[in-house]
C-alpha cells in the first residue's frame, strides 16, 4: 500500500463515529447497537459482521467464479461476464442463526449476540438460475454446494454449506452490491449468496464455487452445526442428531428499537420497531403493556418486498404511573406468531422469545 | 492492487482496535499461546460456560489443532471456568469498520 492510501484510511477511520460493537476482534464479528437498527435499509457502515475465518481476498483481475459438479458445461466466470447477464436486485433480511444466543438461558457456547446481528438490505446481481442455466444442471442434482474463500487454519473444518436446488433456483441471487454500492469486503466482495428467508450461514461470502451434487455437502457445518431440532425439548438438555435437522428459514421476530426511558401521563409517545420472517411478510405486530393479556395492532410501514423486514410503530398512551413493559410480538404471513419464551436449542440459534423495554411512567 | 490491500484490511482489525484484556492468573499463558491464532480475547472474555461446557470446548479446539499440551488441558479449563463461568458479565468494546 502507498502512503497516501494508507493515511487516508487511517484519516477516515480517525473520524468515523464508533457505533458497532465488538464481538470478536479476528475474525471479524461486529453487532450493531438495537437503537441504531431504525431504517428501513439498514446502511453498510452499521451493518453487523460475521466470519468464521480470515478470508484470502482474491484479485479481481484473476478471480472466476467456478461452477462445476453435476452440471453439462463447466463454467468459469469473471464478474465482468456476470454483469453482461440479466440483472436480478432483492431486498431482504440477513439475520445471522445466533443472533440472540446471549440471551438463552442456559447458555451455551459461541459468539454471544444479542439483538443486532441482523439487517435489511438492498441486494444486486444476477440470478442463480440465470447461472446454474448457462451450466445445465444434470437430472438428478438436488442440493447446491457452496464454496467461499476464507480458509480456516490446520485441521480447522472449512466453512462449507450446500441449499437445496429448488430454494436456489426460486429466489437466490449472487450479489456484488449492496445497498447501491460494490459489495464490502467484510460482507463478502466480491461476491455473495443471497438466500432470501434463510438464516445468514447459508449466505456464502467470498464466493468462489457452485457446485450442483446429488447428496447434501457434509462435514462439521453441515452435520453437527447449524441444525435444528424437530420437536422443541427442556432446556439445558441437548437433542441427538436424529432429532435435529438443518436449519434453514429464519424464525418470526420483532423487536423494539426506539421507545422513551421515562415518560408522564399526560403523554403519547412513539414506539418503534422492525419485525421479519422466513414466511415473505409480517401481517401484523401487537404491543402489550400488561405482560401479554391484551394486544393492541402497531401501524406497519408500507416498506417492504418477499422477504424484507418490515419497520412499524405505535403511539403508546401509559395507563398508569410506576414502571411499565411493553412487549412486542409479531404474526408472519403465514400465520405464525412469536412465541413468549423462544424455542432452547443446544447452538442458541434463531432467538425469538417476546421483546420487552421498561419505561418509567411519571404521574 | 489498492482494492486487494483494501479489502485485507477491511477483514482485519482497524488500525488502534482495542481486544479484550483477559485477567492474570494461573493458566493465561496456555490459553493465549493455544487460543489467539485463530480468536482474539474478546470471544474468550464472553461466554457464560460451566466447567463441563469449557472442558468440551478445549477439548473440541484441541482436536481441531489448539496448541495446548495434554498435561497443560486442566490448567485451561480451570482459568476459563474462573473467570468465564455462568455468571460472566462482557461489555463488547465500540467500534468502527470501514465502510
Amino acid at each position: 500500500m502507498d502512503r497516501r492510501t494508507f493515511l487516508g484510511i487511517t484519516a477516515a477511520t480517525a473520524v468515523m463515529p464508533k457505533r458497532l460493537l465488538q464481538m470478536n476482534g479476528y475474525p471479524l464479528n461486529l453487532e450493531t447497537p438495537l437503537e441504531l437498527l431504525t431504517d428501513y435499509l439498514t446502511p453498510n457502515d452499521l451493518f453487523f459482521v460475521r466470519s468464521h475465518w480470515i478470508p484470502r481476498m482474491p484479485d479481481l483481475k484473476t478471480w472466476r467464479l467456478t461452477v462445476d459438479g453435476e452440471v453439462k458445461k463447466p463454467l468459469k466466470l469473471s464478474l465482468a461476464d456476470l454483469k453482461k447477464m440479466p440483472l436480478a436486485e432483492t431486498t431482504c433480511v440477513l439475520q445471522c442463526a445466533g443472533n440472540g444466543r446471549g440471551l438463552q438461558n442456559p447458555p451455551m457456547p459461541g459468539v454471544q449476540w444479542r439483538y443486532g446481528a441482523v439487517g435489511n438490505a438492498l441486494w444486486r446481481g444476477v440470478r442463480v438460475k440465470d447461472v446454474l442455466d448457462r451450466a445445465g444442471v444434470n437430472a438428478g442434482a438436488a442440493h447446491l454446494h457452496t464454496f467461499g474463500s476464507d480458509d480456516p487454519p490446520g485441521k480447522v473444518p472449512p466453512f462449507q454449506r450446500s441449499i437445496e436446488m429448488e430454494k436456489s433456483l426460486d429466489d437466490c441471487i449472487l450479489a456484488w452490491e449492496m445497498n447501491g454500492v460494490p459489495l464490502p469486503p467484510q460482507h463478502g466482495a466480491p461476491l455473495r449468496l443471497i438466500v432470501p428467508g434463510w438464516a445468514g450461514d447459508h449466505w456464502m461470502k467470498w464466493l468462489v464455487r457452485l457446485s450442483p451434487q446429488k447428496a447434501p455437502q457434509s462435514g462439521f457445518y453441515m452435520d453437527t452445526a447449524y441444525r435444528w431440532p424437530l420437536n422443541p425439548g427442556a432446556p439445558g438438555v441437548a437433542f441427538k442428531p436424529e432429532e435435529m435437522k438443518p436449519l434453514t428459514e429464519l424464525a418470526v421476530k420483532s423487536n423494539i428499537t426506539t421507545a422513551p426511558k421515562a415518560v408522564t401521563m399526560r403523554g403519547i409517545y412513539d414506539i418503534r420497531g422492525f419485525a421479519f420472517s422466513g414466511a415473505p411478510d409480517i401481517a401484523k405486530v401487537e404491543i402489550s403493556d400488561d405482560n401479554g393479556a391484551t394486544w393492541k395492532a402497531a401501524q406497519l410501514d408500507a416498506r417492504h418486498s418477499p422477504h424484507a423486514w418490515r419497520l412499524w410503530h405505535y403511539r403508546w398512551t401509559p395507563a398508569k404511573p410506576g414502571r411499565a413493559t411493553l412487549l412486542a410480538r409479531a404474526t408472519d404471513s403465514r400465520g405464525a406468531t412469536q412465541p413468549r419464551e423462544t424455542v432452547w436449542n443446544q447452538s442458541g440459534y434463531l432467538f425469538n422469545g417476546w421483546h420487552s423495554v421498561d419505561i418509567e411512567v411519571k404521574a | 492492487m489498492t482494492w486487494l490491500l483494501l479489502a485485507i484490511l477491511a477483514a482485519l482489525p482497524m488500525p488502534g482496535t482495542q481486544f479484550k484484556q483477559l485477567p492474570d492468573s494461573k493458566g493465561k499463558a496456555e490459553i493465549e499461546h493455544a487460543c489467539y491464532t485463530c480468536h482474539s480475547p474478546d470471544l474468550l472474555a464472553q461466554q457464560r460456560l460451566t466447567p463441563k461446557q469449557w472442558t468440551a470446548t478445549v477439548e473440541k479446539m484441541m482436536r481441531w489443532g489448539a496448541e495446548l499440551k495434554e498435561s497443560d488441558k486442566q490448567v485451561a479449563i480451570d482459568y476459563l471456568s474462573r473467570h468465564f463461568g455462568p455468571e460472566n458479565r462482557f461489555t463488547p468494546t465500540a467500534t468502527t469498520p470501514m465502510k
